[in-house]
C-alpha cells in the first residue's frame, strides 16, 4: 500500500503542497487531477524521492528508498529516451537499472511490441521511430519489469484514441496483476474510465477526494438534460433552475439549485405527454473540475 | 558500463586512440617510400679490374651499389637512363690503388667514406707487401691510436631527456584532460533536464549513477592508455628493426631510454588521477548548464582551468626548483602538471610525491562525494537563469 501522510512541500515562499493525505491499495487506481501547477508532479517527485518534503511517504509501511526502486514503474510527463540506442538496447538498459537481466527481458520484447502495436523493429534506433511509437516504447520501458507501484504522469497526452485504448488495457492488466497505480490526467474522460478514486489538487491543497461515484454524487443530481420544443426563456422560469445552456437544437442542460426540484420540473415540462429526453444526473467530472477551478479563481 | 561501451564504440574514441599511430605510420611510410624511390637513382655502379676488389666493395655496400653493372659502357648507359647516380672505377697495380668516380654530383659523403676506407686498406696492404718488413715491424705499424669518449648523463643527454620528457608529458596531460573533460561535460550536459534522468533516478540513486559515469570515463581513459602503452611499445620494437629509424634509435638509445623512463613512471599515475579530477569537474560543469542544448559550452570551466595550469608550467620548464612549482605540485588541478615537472627534474623526495598523491586522491574522493550528493538536484532543475542562480538552485533543489 502506498500511504501519503501530511505531505507538504514549499519552494522558497511558494507552498507547492500542503498537508496532502491519501492511500492506494494494491490493485487500485487513483487519479490525480488539478490544473497546471497544482502540485501533481511535485507529489510524484516527492514519492520518488527527488525532493525533500515534510510528512511521511511509505510503501508497504516502509520508507521509499533504493531498495524498493525495482518495484516502481515511472512514466514522466514529457517523454524522453536515448535516441542513439536501438529499441532493444533502450528497453534492456532501463530494465537492467531495475535489476532485471537482459536474458530475462529480451524474450519478452517481441510480445510487448506486438501488444502496443509498435511500428518498428527491435533493432531500429529510437530516433528513427515516429513520436507515437517512441511514446509506446517509453510505456513498455515503464511496464516491462512488472512494477508493483505504477506512477504515470499524463500517460495519455499525445496518444490517439486507438492508442489510448491500448494503454487503458495495459493499465487494467497491471491493476489485475495487483499493482497500485496513480496517474495524472487533464482528460477527465480517462479518469472516469480508469479510476477507482481520485484526488483533486488546487494550489497544493486537496479540494476533492473520494471514490468516483461518491465525488460526483456529493454535488447532487443537479444536471438535467432535456430535449424539448420549449424556448430557453421559458425553461429558465422552471423552479430551482439557475442556468440553462443550449447544447443542440431543442436540447438543453438545466442546472438546478436543488435536485429535489426534478419531479416538479418533469411534471411541468411533460404535462403528461411523451418527452424525448429527460435525464437528471450528477455533474460530470469535467463539470466538477471546472467548478472547482472556478472556485479557486474566485 | 553503458558509458564505457558507448564511448569506446564511438568513432571519436577510435580516431582519438588511433590517430597517433596513424600519424606515426604515415611518417614512417612516407620516409620509407621516399627512401626507396630515391634509392635507385642514388646507387652507383662499381667497375674494377680485380674481381676480388669489386666483390669486397659490393659486399660491404650492398644497398648503395647496383651490382649488375659490370662495365664502363653499361654504367654510362645506366647513368643516362637515370638508373644510377654515377660509377666508380677501381684500379690496382703492384704499387698503387686508384679510384675514379664519375657522376652528375659528388658522391654521397657516407659512401665516399666507405670508398676511402677500402682504398686505404688496400693501399696499406700493398705498401706493407712492398716494404718487405719483418713481423715485428709490420705489427708495430698496425698499431692504431685510441680514442675514448665518456659522456656524463647529467650534463649530456640527461638534460635534453628532461626537456623532451617535460614537453611530451605536459602536452599528453593537456590533450587527454581537454579531450575527456569535453567528452564528459558534453555527455552529462546532453542529459541535463531530460526526463530520462527522472526515469534513471527512479531506478538508482543519483550518487551511484554519477559514480558509474565517472568510472565509465575512467575505464575509457585506461583503455586509451593501455592502447598507447602497448601500441607505443610495439611501435618502438618495430622501429628498432626498421631501416629508416634503426640508426636513429641506436644513436639515441640512451636519450630514448631516459625519456621512456620519465614517461612510464609515477607520472602516469598523475596523468590518470588528473584526468579523473578534471573529469569530475567537467561532469559538474556539464550538470550546471541551463539546458541540454548548451552542452557545447559545458566543458569550458574544466578546459579553461586545464589551459591555465598548462600554460603556467611554461616558465618553469628549466626551473623546477622554484617555490611556485613546489606549492602548485600539491594543489589539486595543478599538481598533475607540476609534480611530474619535479619528478622529471629528480628534485623531489618520495615523501613529497606520496603527500601530493594523497591530497590529489583525497580531493577526488571528496569531490565525488559532494557532487554525487547534489547531482540529482543539479540534473533535475532546468531554470534558464544565471550560472550562480542555477548553482544555488541546484544545490538547494531537494
Amino acid at each position: 500500500m502506498l500511504a501519503i501522510q501530511h505531505l507538504s512541500k514549499h519552494f522558497g515562499t511558494l507552498q507547492a503542497l500542503d498537508d496532502v493525505n491519501f492511500t492506494i491499495q494494491p490493485g487500485e487506481i487513483m487519479g490525480l487531477i488539478g490544473q497546471n501547477g497544482a502540485g501533481k508532479s511535485t507529489t510524484f517527485h516527492s514519492i520518488l524521492g527527488f525532493l525533500k518534503y515534510s510528512g511521511q511517504i511509505s510503501w508497504h509501511d516502509q520508507p521509499i528508498t533504493e531498495s524498493v526502486f525495482d518495484e516502481i514503474g515511472y512514466l514522466p510527463e514529457e517523454r524522453s529516451l536515448m535516441p542513439k540506442l536501438t529499441v532493444e538496447q533502450q528497453i534492456v538498459y532501463l530494465a537492467r537499472l531495475k535489476n532485471k537481466s537482459a536474458k530475462e527481458i529480451k524474450p519478452q520484447i517481441y510480445d510487448w511490441l506486438a501488444k502496443f502495436a509498435v511500428k518498428g523493429k527491435r533493432t531500429d534506433k529510437i530516433k528513427d521511430l515516429s513520436k507515437g511509437n517512441q511514446q509506446k516504447i517509453q510505456l513498455i520501458c515503464t511496464l516491462i519489469h512488472r512494477p508493483k507501484l505504477l506512477i504515470l504522469d499524463e500517460p495519455f497526452s499525445g496518444l490517439d484514441p486507438v492508442n489510448v485504448d491500448l494503454l487503458e488495457q495495459a493499465i487494467f492488466a497491471a491493476k489485475k496483476a495487483g499493482a497500485a497505480i496513480i496517474f495524472s490526467s487533464h482528460d477527465m474522460g480517462n479518469v472516469e474510465a480508469l479510476c477507482d478514486h481520485l484526488i483533486m489538487l488546487k494550489a497544493g491543497h486537496v479540494v476533492l477526494r473520494g471514490r468516483l461515484d461518491d465525488v460526483r454524487n456529493q454535488f447532487g443530481k443537479t444536471h438535467l438534460f432535456v430535449t424539448t420544443a420549449w424556448p430557453q426563456a421559458q425553461l429558465e422560469q422552471l423552479p430551482q433552475v439557475v442556468k440553462v445552456t443550449q447544447l443542440a437544437t431543442q436540447r438543453y442542460l438545466l442546472q438546478l439549485a436543488d435536485q429535489a426540484a426534478g419531479p416538479e420540473i418533469f411534471r411541468q415540462l411533460t404535462q403528461g405527454q411523451y418527452i424525448e429526453e429527460f435525464s437528471q444526473q450528477a455533474p460530470t467530472l469535467d463539470d466538477i473540475f471546472r467548478m472547482k477551478v472556478g472556485e479557486a479563481n474566485a | 558500463m553503458e558509458t564505457y561501451l558507448r564511448q569506446i564504440k564511438s568513432w571519436s574514441f577510435l580516431i582519438l586512440v588511433l590517430a597517433p599511430f596513424a600519424m606515426l605510420g604515415l611518417t614512417v611510410g612516407a620516409g620509407y617510400i621516399s627512401g626507396t624511390s630515391g634509392q635507385n637513382s642514388q646507387r652507383i655502379a662499381v667497375i674494377a679490374d680485380q674481381p676480388s676488389l669489386r666483390k669486397q666493395f659490393v659486399q660491404q655496400n650492398k644497398s648503395d651499389v647496383k651490382a649488375d653493372v659490370h662495365s664502363v659502357s653499361a654504367a654510362k648507359k645506366a647513368v643516362k637512363a637515370n638508373q644510377i647516380a654515377g660509377y666508380l672505377v677501381l684500379k690496382s697495380d703492384a704499387q698503387q690503388v686508384t679510384a675514379t668516380y664519375r657522376g652528375g654530383q659528388s658522391m654521397a659523403s657516407g659512401l665516399k667514406a666507405q670508398v676511402e676506407t677500402l682504398l686505404a686498406q688496400q693501399q696499406q696492404q700493398l705498401n706493407l707487401a712492398n716494404a718487405k718488413l719483418s713481423t715485428t715491424q709490420a705489427a708495430a705499424l698496425q698499431r692504431q691510436p685510441q680514442f675514448k669518449q665518456i659522456v656524463h648523463q647529467k650534463t649530456g643527454s640527461a638534460k635534453l631527456a628532461r626537456l623532451i620528457s617535460f614537453w611530451l608529458l605536459v602536452l599528453l596531460i593537456y590533450m587527454i584532460l581537454v579531450t575527456y573533460s569535453s567528452i564528459t561535460a558534453t555527455e552529462i550536459a546532453s542529459e541535463k533536464g531530460t526526463k530520462i534522468m527522472e526515469i534513471i533516478f527512479s531506478s538508482t540513486t543519483a550518487s551511484k549513477y554519477f559514480l558509474g559515469k565517472i568510472l565509465g570515463v575512467l575505464l575509457v581513459i585506461l583503455t586509451q592508455l593501455v592502447v598507447y602503452v602497448v601500441g607505443g611499445w610495439a611501435s618502438y620494437l618495430v622501429a628498432q628493426q626498421t631501416a629508416v629509424s634503426k640508426a636513429f634509435i641506436a644513436n639515441n638509445q640512451d636519450l630514448i631510454s631516459q625519456v621512456l623512463g620519465n614517461l612510464f613512471s609515477v607520472n602516469l599515475l598523475y596523468l590518470l588521477l588528473g584526468v579523473v579530477l578534471y573529469t569530475i569537474l567537467a561532469a559538474f560543469s556539464g550538470a550546471l548548464v541551463a539546458k541540454a542544448e548548451d552542452a557545447s559550452k559545458a566543458a569550458q570551466p574544466a578546459t579553461y582551468l586545464s589551459m591555465i595550469a598548462f600554460f603556467a608550467t611554461f616558465p618553469f620548464q628549466n626551473n623546477a626548483d622554484a617555490l611556485m612549482v613546489k606549492i602548485l605540485s600539491y594543489v589539486p588541478f595543478f599538481s598533475s602538471y607540476f609534480m611530474p615537472l619535479r619528478i622529471i627534474d629528480q628534485s623531489v623526495s618520495t615523501g613529497a610525491i606520496i603527500a601530493s598523491l594523497v591530497i590529489l586522491l583525497g580531493s577526488i574522493l571528496l569531490l565525488i562525494r559532494y557532487i554525487g550528493g547534489i547531482y540529482e538536484g543539479l540534473m533535475l532543475q532546468t531554470d534558464d537563469t544565471s550560472f550562480w542562480k542555477r548553482f544555488k538552485r541546484g544545490i538547494s533543489y531537494r
